[in-house]
């Protein structure tokens, strides 16, 4: 086991020491920052679309990171021949495939940390803010010429000391000191996206495990596609079963899309964001979509592991 | 008879190529002669103590050999013993140091974390890996890049990194491929000095060469293959000595008579500065000559059997390959 976790976090050090990561991380930060702005565009719905942008945000720089440090992470062994002189030393090689999945789950966990971390100081940060109130009083005194009036120096010791509880009530809210039911929503659907995320990764490094890093994308994003699409497959397929099959292109389609529908993984049941953001439902943790998760990972793992085992490294 | 140490019978890999492939970088599609032999019906021993070199030119299949021992590629057929266990044995992986062709490592590692990490990987205590990295950093010569990132070494930095990460578990045997490959005269000595010494701790050194000379020195025996087939295997002097290729006598103070007669008995002569050098191949008329020097005024300045190098041998027998 110890070794798994030698392969686990030299790949976490290699994704640290890569610029992509900082690049995606810095720009996912700055789409956080900016829903500030974007709510303002909005009469009255200013809370959901902070919400809907975080959530999306994290979700999909998740992703981002998941399929494109994923996709590399067995290959570039293989291409620049590192594997060479780590599959020879005395481990498996399914712990050598085993710790490069969890390397990169860590990474990925550690960013959503990081990214979930910004959004819930932005969160608070809105709530201290009545920013038209401000806005006008500052607009007076400043067309008045009065940089250093009180009233803009009190701005300013407001605007800091926001700035201050909010990140403070973003890091009670990660250690669960300290939560309001909208972040509470918020740590669980983001923790649902990190389970979708779990599966994901498996799929990238099984793909990447046998075929190139561009195919390897592709296979992951079109898996992705319709993982999230898996729910819609179903009722499309029941549907024609329903009907009756006339001709034999529609039995055709009808295996097909239940085939498709099965294979794939039920990606919707990850997706809570929806049931957060615009219908304001309350989401809880149930057992069925962590059980799912963690066994379609593994499943998808031991797949990969086996492709593995087989292959030679020319 | 000892058990050897790595035993091969019968060792052979047939690689089959893509349909859709590249060739010369163009897209080529390919539905006839697939199959390409790298390996054929190798069998080898090595016995434990020993140093092995496993000769031949590009694409002879010495990397195949090794990889196929190191289980980074698998057998199509036959089967291969590292100390009389089946190859892919933890246990015995534990106890081999392999050192790849031009290795590339983890650039983004400093020397030492690389070295911490394949510590890890062999399962070494913290404690023992604190002991062992800085003499091997020591012994490979690069104690003043342990805190460099592998991206900054040099070719013949990364070499050495290489065989110290392979020589991190003190192993038994050391599979080492083209270890001087790249290098300059100077770093080609230290890699035969390192060999030798290794040698001397008890450890079995099997490692492919195509730098003949170098071979010819350090090997115990050798085995030669081309084109995927063993040609020779043996010691050295089972191989080449057998056959002295000429005899070489230099001599000097000699009359200008005594040279012209003597130049005619010779397949060739060489005058230089101070001395004149026959070269003849058969032994009675090199001792004729021999016997003339002395009973002349002149002196014979020396007397050399001269045997076939390797690399003689390797032209004389090994027809050059379009790889």
């Amino acid at each position: 086991m110890s070794k798994i976790w030698a392969i686990a976090f030299n790949t976490f050090k290699e994704a640290v020491r890569n610029r992509i990561l900082y690049i995606l991380l810095v720009f996912a930060l700055l789409i956080m920052a900016s829903s500030g702005i974007v709510g303002e565009l909005t009469i009255s719905a200013r809370e959901r679309i902070i919400t809907d942008l975080g959530i999306t945000s994290i979700n999909f720089f998740g992703l981002l990171i998941a399929i494109f440090v994923g996709i590399g992470l067995v290959y570039n062994e293989l291409d620049k021949k590192t594997i060479y002189t780590i599959v020879t030393k005395p481990i498996d090689r399914h712990q050598f495939l085993i710790g490069k999945y969890l390397g990169l789950l860590l990474t990925i966990y550690i960013n959503i940390l990081i990214m979930v971390f910004f959004f819930l100081a932005v969160i608070y940060y809105q709530g201290y803010m009545d920013f038209d109130v401000m806005s006008k009083a500052l607009w007076v005194e400043q067309a008045n010429g009065e940089w250093a009036s009180p009233t803009v120096i009190s701005y300013f010791m407001y605007y800091a000391k926001a700035i201050v509880f909010s990140l403070a009530k973003a890091f009670g809210t990660l250690t669960l000191l300290y939560h309001s039911p909208l972040t509470q929503g918020i740590l669980l659907v983001v923790f649902y996206g990190c389970l979708e995320l779990a599966i994901i990764t498996g799929f990238a490094i099984l793909y990447s495990s046998f075929s190139t890093p561009t195919l390897s994308a592709m296979l992951t994003v079109l898996t992705f596609i319709i993982g999230r699409l898996n729910a819609d497959i179903i009722v499309f397929a029941d549907r024609m079963k329903e009907k009756g099959f006339e001709t034999s292109t529609q039995k055709m389609k009808y295996i097909f899309a239940w085939v498709a529908a099965h294979v794939t993984p039920n990606l919707w049941l990850f997706n809570r964001r929806t049931s957060l953001a615009v219908d304001n439902v309350e989401i809880r943790l149930e057992a069925y979509p962590v059980l799912y998760g963690i066994l379609y990972s593994a499943a998808i793992l031991y797949l990969a592991v086996h492709i593995f085992r087989k292959r030679n490294f020319k | 008879m000892p058990i050897p140490i790595v035993q091969t019978r019968n060792l052979t890999k047939i690689y089959v190529r893509d349909v859709i492939g590249t060739e010369f970088g163009r897209l080529k599609i390919r539905l006839k002669n697939r199959k390409v032999a790298a390996l054929k019906s190798l069998d080898l021993d090595v016995n434990e103590g020993e140093i092995f070199g496993l000769l031949g030119p590009n694409g002879a299949g010495k990397t195949t050999a090794i990889k196929v021992l190191m289980g980074l590629i698998f057998a199509t057929e036959g089967t291969a013993t590292l100390m009389g266990k089946p190859l892919g044995d933890k246990s015995v992986k534990a106890s081999i140091g392999f050192l790849p062709e031009n290795p590339y490592f983890y650039d983004y590692l400093k020397g030492y974390e690389f070295l911490n990490y394949y510590g890890q990987l062999y399962g070494m205590s913290a404690a023992a890996r604190r002991k062992k990295i800085p003499e091997l950093l020591e012994l490979v010569g690069l104690s003043h890049a342990e805190d460099l990132p592998l991206k900054g070494y040099s070719k013949g930095m990364l070499q050495r990194a290489g065989l110290a990460q392979a020589l991190l578990n003190d192993p038994k045997i050391v599979f080492l491929d083209e270890p001087q490959s790249g290098l300059d005269p100077f770093g080609r000595k230290e890699i035969r000095d390192l060999i030798l010494s290794l040698k001397e701790k008890g450890a079995t050194v099997f490692f492919s060469s195509h730098i003949l000379a170098d071979a010819e020195v350090i090997c115990d025996r050798v085995a030669i293959l081309s084109k995927g087939r063993l040609m020779n295997v043996g010691a050295m002097d089972e191989i080449l000595s057998a056959r002295i290729k000429a005899y070489e006598i230099e001599a000097m103070n000699l009359s200008e008579d005594m040279v012209s007669e003597l130049e005619k008995m010779s397949e060739r002569f060489i005058r230089r500065t101070k001395t004149v050098l026959f070269v003849v191949e058969k032994e009675e008329i090199a001792l004729a000559i021999v016997k003339k020097i002395i009973a002349s005024p002149g002196h014979l300045v020396s007397y050399t059997p001269r045997r076939e190098t390797l690399e003689e041998f390797f032209i004389r027998n090994i027809e050059p390959q379009n790889v």
